[in-house]
Order: structure tokens, then C-alpha cells, then sequence
């Protein structure tokens, strides 16, 4: 017997080394209103500073190298170390970096992440040494980086995005509905689901996706409560748009798959023709077409349903730099309406600054349905707004996912499912 | 060199013994800390004594995943510990061109899970190969719903684990075969033994320990499955997250930068004891086994 305990003390030490691991993290500061910067937008601007992107090497090194260089010209005496991390894994990398204190000076964030760095006082309130930053940027834009409950910017807005609505003209015709006058509205696209599953006897679809906080958003159902500490979205509004997915779904004008579909499931689904609607960015056509060449010409873009999504990617500073100056004037200098503008044209986004929007190559169209999505991406963008509140965790959306899922299966009531995804969503931001 | 001093030996273990604390012992401990807090990716979080262990046990989604962990272990123990045995009797045998048999029912193996799921999610959705033929042969009238029913979703998964696995647990059986005694066959052969009556009293025999360890290893990949599940509902764990496993519910509350790594890390010490308990089973059988 007295041999046996330290074999079991092995074994079980040996089993609990498959346990995954975790890294304890610096002690929660509790802050909420972000740090503060020591210098303002006028100090003298010298020394190094780094600067990270997300995913532009190699397709964008030229145009990054470019400004980097620009700036260094601008400012004699700065040097500027330029990383780029791959796409995926990005939120890893800077959570790694942000718990070993090693964020770069200047790094791309996009409202999400910036949220939980500036909560941990890892970035600096850019508005407070840069009061300028509402004049020139869009106002979506600078929201973007502001957040209920904390005092402060948090970012610089770089480039944005929206989505609209794009539509199968062979299916439409097939179905005997007229793609030059698309659905507008959420209601006009139940309708017309209707119309192509009854005229293909039930062959083909128009929607196929589940609803999510968006949705809630555009139908007018308030999210979170106005202090940002508790989620209200179990509201009877809610519970009817989710009544009418379950609807159509039972009536068979989605796809069954929809339930566990990934989060770009309809836009696969479009590609491959096997539904006549999807949302995208201005130049999802080229995608769409790339992956599958019978769609060329078919495409025809509208503007997105209802309220359009305001998508933000921005730069923000890290309350650790040493260069406090360079960082912030790097961060203003990359996200000037020059370079926004220079950027947007070799990229297919949309600048964020003020002085882009009279600019001719987002507001005319050469009558191509691929120049046409961009300009009605570029036209929306004046009413987009950010429809899903970044305080929105992972484990958050999955869950909330998963409840809707399950009404629009018809296994619980709405009404059930939005209270229990209520429950679950408070618990874990209270957590 | 005869009068070797007595730390010697440890120093020379230094390096291993670091590598084996920092590496591999730490953060199992700091799993289990972590699992008395409520700490993000950001943030050590403060103690929360035993309330993360008190959330999950009212945790409908970790009731399911243990549910589905444990269905997917008692369906898979039986097929995958006694059909590639089977495959590697028959594909033992020296014959012509049974290099290409042994070859195919390994290449499952070496595909990537990601890769076979995939492939397995257009094999299987509403409008893929299986309800496709069924449709056309008048099997069936409508799609079976692979993809989307809480029960079919995890059959699916459930045989594209076996499917995968088989080859692999073909090749152990196959290195164990060649270590049972060919005089024993012929022993048996000559007192009359036909091959089934050989497979019974000899092959098993002789693969018992083989037999054993191959079952602790499908008892603890079962228990852990990620993969398949993942990959075939989307990364939605099925319809209201009732195909969720206890791996995909750590995966789900540690990601991103809001992550609830203390949950996350309660979630594991949970997955660390329900991996034991059927590892401490066969090994139990095992010892008795090879008593008797």
C-alpha cells in the first residue's frame, strides 16, 4: 500500500499535465476612464516608435512603407518600426502582448479588442491630447472607440466599412420577382422568400441566415440599458422578429443546415448558388465572382435592408509608450484623410475622415454593378451605425447564438430563448 | 571520474526537471488557481472561492456536453477497439497488393481533422452526397438532416471519429499481432482449432494488453473530442448548443479578449476527472486481468 500513493499522486499529476494551461494576468486595475496622456498634440515629435497592422504584408507593404517613410520625412529625427501580424490568431497575438506589457506604440484595434485593453488602462484616451479627433473624423467612427460607462477615445477611426445587400438576378427571374426592385425592408424580404420557395416549389431560397443582435438592433430593440451594466434585449419586439425567422424556417424558405451554419454561412451559400441573397462589403462582387465565375453578371447590389452595420477599424496607442508624441502623431499622420483616401482606393474600405466624403471615386459610379456596390457601401455609410455593442464576448454572442437557434428550430419559445440568453449574457459581463 | 560528487546527477537533471515544472507542471497548477477566480486574458481577477464550480453545477450547456462526451465514448469504445483488430488480422496476411488495403485504411489518419470534417460537412449537409443519392434512389423523400438535428449531429460525428480512427488503431493492433507466438496458431491449428476459435482463444489473448491500452486511449480522445464537432455544427455546438463538448465549452468561455479564463479553467478540472475515472476502470481491469 505505501507504494501505491506516490503512483497515483504521479498519475494524476501526469493526467492534470493534459490540462490546458493559462496565464495569470496582471491584477485588474479597475479603471474606467482610460489613461490619460502626459503630452499634447503640439509637443515635439522625435525618437522611435512601432507600429502594427493586421494582415498587409505583402499585399500592402508598399503603400504602408510609403507612409512610414512619409512620416519619417514629416518629422526628422523619428524612426518607425512597422509589424505586421498574420490574420488570423490577431486577437492572440495582442492579448500575448498586452499581458507581457509589450503592445506596440501604435497598433490597429478594432473597437472590440480596444475595449478590453482600454478597461485595463492599456491604452491612451487619444481625444484628451488630440481634441481635433471629432471635428475631422466621422462621428460613427470616433463612437466607435468610445465606450458606456468609461470617459475617453480610444482610437483613432482608420478605415470603415458596411455591409449591403447583393441578389441573384437568374433566381429572381426564375422566381418571377423583379431584381431591380429588391427588398427594402426586413417584412418585403419575408415576402419575397415566400414568393421564390412557392414559384420554385421549394427548390430554391432567398434568406439564409439566423437573426442576431444586429437584427434586435435594426428592429428598434434596445440592447444594453443606458448605464451599460445589464442586457434588456428580451423585449416582445424581439421575441416577434424571432417568431417570424421561426416562421419562414418551418415553412421551409431557409435552409435547414442555417441552424449550425458559420458565421459567413450565407455568404458560401450565395456563392455557390444555392440562395439569391447575401450581405457583403462594396467589393464583395470580385469575391463572389473569383470563387465563382458563372456569377458574373448576375449580381445586383442594393443597399443593405433597414439600418445598415457600421464595420470600424482604428489605431490606437498604448498607455506604455515612451514616445508618447511620435505615437500619437504616427497614429493622427497614418489616419489623415490623405493617406485614409490613397489607402481606400487600393483596398476597397472607406476612409473615416470628414474631408473624404466629397471625394469623387467613392461617389461616382462607371455603371458597373461592381463600381454601383461601392458607391451604395459609400452612400450608406452616412446612416451605418455599429449594431452589435462591443462589450459582446465570444462565449456571449455563442451562447446568444445558440438560444436563437433553438427557437428558430421551434424546440423553445422565443420569448424563452431571448430570456435565457439574457441570463446567461448578464452573468458573464458581471463576471 | 571514480569519485563522482553527489549532486552530479542533478545537476545534469536541472534542465529536464526545469523544463518539466515550467512547462508542464505550472500550468496545470495555475489552471487549478485560475479556477477559484474569475480571471480574464487581462486581468488575474479576484478569489471567487467555489462559485465557479457552483455555477456549472446548474450549467445546462456543461449537462449536455457531458451527456454527449460520455454517449460519444461508450459508442466509440466498442466500435474502435474491436473493428481494427479485425482490419489488422485481415490485412496482416501476406498477400498480393495488401500493401494498398493497409495503406487506405490508414489514409484517414493522416488527413487533417479540419480537412475530413469539411469534407464531411458537404458529404452530409441537406443538399450533399448522401441525401442527394438517397433522394435520387427513392429512399428517402427529403433530406435527412445530418447537420441540424441535435441526435443525427452527433452520430455524424460520432462516425466520422470511427472512421478516422480505425487505420490508426489498425497499425498498434498490426505491431501487436507480430509479437503473438505463430507456434500458438499452429499449436491450435493442429488440436483442431479453425480460424475463428484461433482468433478467439489466441489473437485475443495475446492483444489483450494492446486491447486495453487502445481503450483508454479511445475512452480519453472520446471524452475529449473537439474537432468533429466543431467543424460539422458550424462552431455553434448544434442547435442550441446541445452538441456542444466539454472541450468546445472550454474553447467557447476562454476565447477573445473578455474570455472567462476562471470558468474556463473550472470547466477543465471537471474534463481532468471525467478523463480519470474511465482511465482508472480499464487500468483496474487490466490488473485483474492479467491476475487471473
Amino acid at each position: 500500500m505505501r507504494r501505491r500513493r506516490p503512483a497515483v499522486v504521479a498519475m494524476l499529476a501526469a493526467a492534470a499535465l493534459t490540462l490546458a494551461g493559462c496565464g495569470l494576468g496582471s491584477e485588474d486595475s479597475g479603471g474606467s476612464g482610460g489613461a490619460k496622456p502626459t503630452v499634447d498634440a503640439n509637443a515635439q515629435v522625435t525618437g522611435e516608435v512601432s507600429f502594427q497592422t493586421w494582415a498587409l504584408k505583402p499585399k500592402f507593404t508598399s503603400y504602408v512603407e510609403g507612409v512610414i517613410k512619409a512620416f519619417e520625412a514629416k518629422y526628422p529625427g523619428t524612426k518607425v518600426t512597422w509589424l505586421d501580424q498574420p490574420g488570423d490568431g490577431y486577437d492572440k497575438k495582442v492579448l500575448s502582448q498586452a499581458s507581457a506589457g509589450q503592445l506596440p506604440d501604435v497598433t490597429n484595434l478594432p473597437p472590440d479588442f480596444a475595449l478590453s485593453l482600454a478597461k485595463q488602462n492599456m491604452l491612451l484616451d487619444v481625444a484628451a491630447a488630440d481634441p481635433k479627433i471629432k471635428d475631422e473624423y466621422v462621428e460613427g467612427g470616433v463612437q466607435a472607440y468610445q465606450y458606456q460607462g468609461m470617459d475617453g477615445t480610444f482610437g483613432y477611426p482608420w478605415y470603415l466599412n458596411t455591409d449591403i445587400d447583393y441578389w441573384n438576378a437568374t433566381k429572381f427571374a426564375a422566381a418571377g420577382l423583379d431584381v431591380k426592385n429588391p427588398p427594402k425592408t426586413f417584412d418585403e424580404l419575408l415576402a419575397a422568400a415566400k414568393v421564390m420557395h412557392d414559384k420554385t416549389g421549394g427548390k430554391e431560397y432567398l434568406m439564409s441566415r439566423l437573426p442576431g443582435i444586429g437584427d434586435f438592433t435594426n428592429a428598434g430593440v434596445k440592447i444594453l440599458s443606458d448605464d451599460g451594466k445589464k442586457f434588456v434585449f428580451n423585449t416582445p419586439e424581439a421575441a416577434a422578429l424571432l417568431d417570424k425567422y421561426r416562421d419562414a424556417y418551418k415553412a421551409g424558405y431557409m435552409p435547414r443546415d442555417i441552424l449550425t451554419n458559420e458565421y459567413l454561412g450565407n455568404s458560401k451559400l450565395f456563392t455557390q448558388s444555392k440562395v439569391a441573397w447575401t450581405t457583403g462589403g462594396g467589393n464583395a462582387i470580385q469575391d463572389f465572382v473569383k470563387d465563382n465565375p458563372s456569377l458574373k453578371g448576375k449580381v445586383v447590389p442594393s443597399p443593405a435592408l433597414d439600418t445598415p452595420p457600421l464595420y470600424v477599424q482604428g489605431l490606437s496607442v498604448s498607455a506604455k509608450t515612451k514616445n508618447q508624441a511620435a505615437a500619437i502623431a504616427l497614429a493622427r499622420f497614418v489616419t489623415n484623410a490623405e493617406n485614409q483616401a490613397a489607402f481606400a482606393k487600393i483596398v476597397n474600405i472607406f476612409p473615416s475622415t470628414k474631408a473624404s466624403a466629397s471625394d469623387p471615386y467613392f461617389s461616382k459610379s462607371d455603371g458597373t454593378p461592381e463600381s454601383d456596390a461601392k458607391v451604395l457601401a459609400f452612400e450608406s455609410l452616412a446612416k451605418a451605425k455599429v449594431l452589435q455593442p462591443p462589450v459582446i464576448s465570444g462565449a456571449t454572442n455563442d451562447f446568444i447564438g445558440q438560444q436563437i437557434s433553438l427557437a428558430i428550430a421551434g424546440k423553445i419559445s422565443s420569448q424563452a430563448a431571448l430570456d435565457a440568453a439574457v441570463a446567461k449574457a448578464n452573468q458573464l459581463l458581471t463576471q | 571520474m571514480r569519485h563522482q560528487r553527489w549532486f552530479t546527477p542533478w545537476v545534469l537533471v536541472i534542465p529536464a526537471l526545469t523544463w518539466l515544472l515550467v512547462f508542464n507542471l505550472w500550468p496545470s497548477i495555475n489552471t487549478v488557481i485560475l479556477s477559484f477566480t474569475n480571471a480574464k486574458p487581462l486581468g488575474g481577477g479576484t478569489f471567487v472561492g467555489l462559485k465557479n464550480f457552483e455555477t456549472l453545477l446548474h450549467d445546462e450547456q456543461l449537462r449536455w456536453a457531458l451527456l454527449n462526451s460520455v454517449i460519444y465514448m461508450v459508442v466509440c469504445l466498442p466500435f474502435l477497439t474491436v473493428l481494427p483488430l479485425l482490419l489488422a488480422v485481415l490485412v496482416e496476411k501476406k498477400l498480393p497488393g495488401i500493401t494498398f488495403f493497409r495503406t487506405a485504411f490508414y489514409t484517414p489518419v493522416v488527413a487533417s481533422a479540419v480537412v475530413v470534417a469539411l469534407i464531411w460537412q458537404w458529404i452530409l449537409d441537406d443538399r450533399g452526397l448522401v441525401n442527394g443519392l438517397a433522394e435520387k434512389l427513392g429512399v428517402i423523400s427529403g433530406p435527412l438532416p445530418f447537420l441540424s438535428d441535435q441526435w443525427l449531429l452527433l452520430l455524424s460525428a460520432i462516425s466520422l471519429t470511427i472512421w478516422k480512427g480505425l487505420g490508426y488503431y489498425m497499425i498498434i493492433y498490426l505491431a501487436a499481432l507480430g509479437n503473438v507466438g505463430r507456434e500458438l496458431h499452429q499449436a491450435a491449428a493442429v488440436d483442431g482449432a479453425g480460424p475463428l476459435r484461433r482468433f478467439v482463444h489466441v489473437t485475443i489473448p495475446g492483444v489483450r494488453g494492446t486491447m486495453i491500452l487502445i481503450s483508454i486511449l479511445i475512452s480519453v480522445s472520446a471524452l475529449r473530442v473537439f474537432s468533429e464537432l466543431f467543424i460539422l455544427s458550424g462552431g455553434k455546438g448544434g442547435p442550441g448548443g446541445r452538441d456542444n463538448s466539454v472541450v468546445m465549452l472550454i474553447q467557447q468561455y476562454s476565447q477573445g479578449f473578455e474570455g472567462n479564463l476562471g470558468y474556463a479553467s473550472a470547466l477543465s478540472i471537471v474534463l481532468f476527472f471525467v478523463t480519470v475515472v474511465p482511465m482508472l476502470i480499464l487500468a483496474r481491469l487490466n490488473r485483474r486481468g492479467a491476475e487471473a
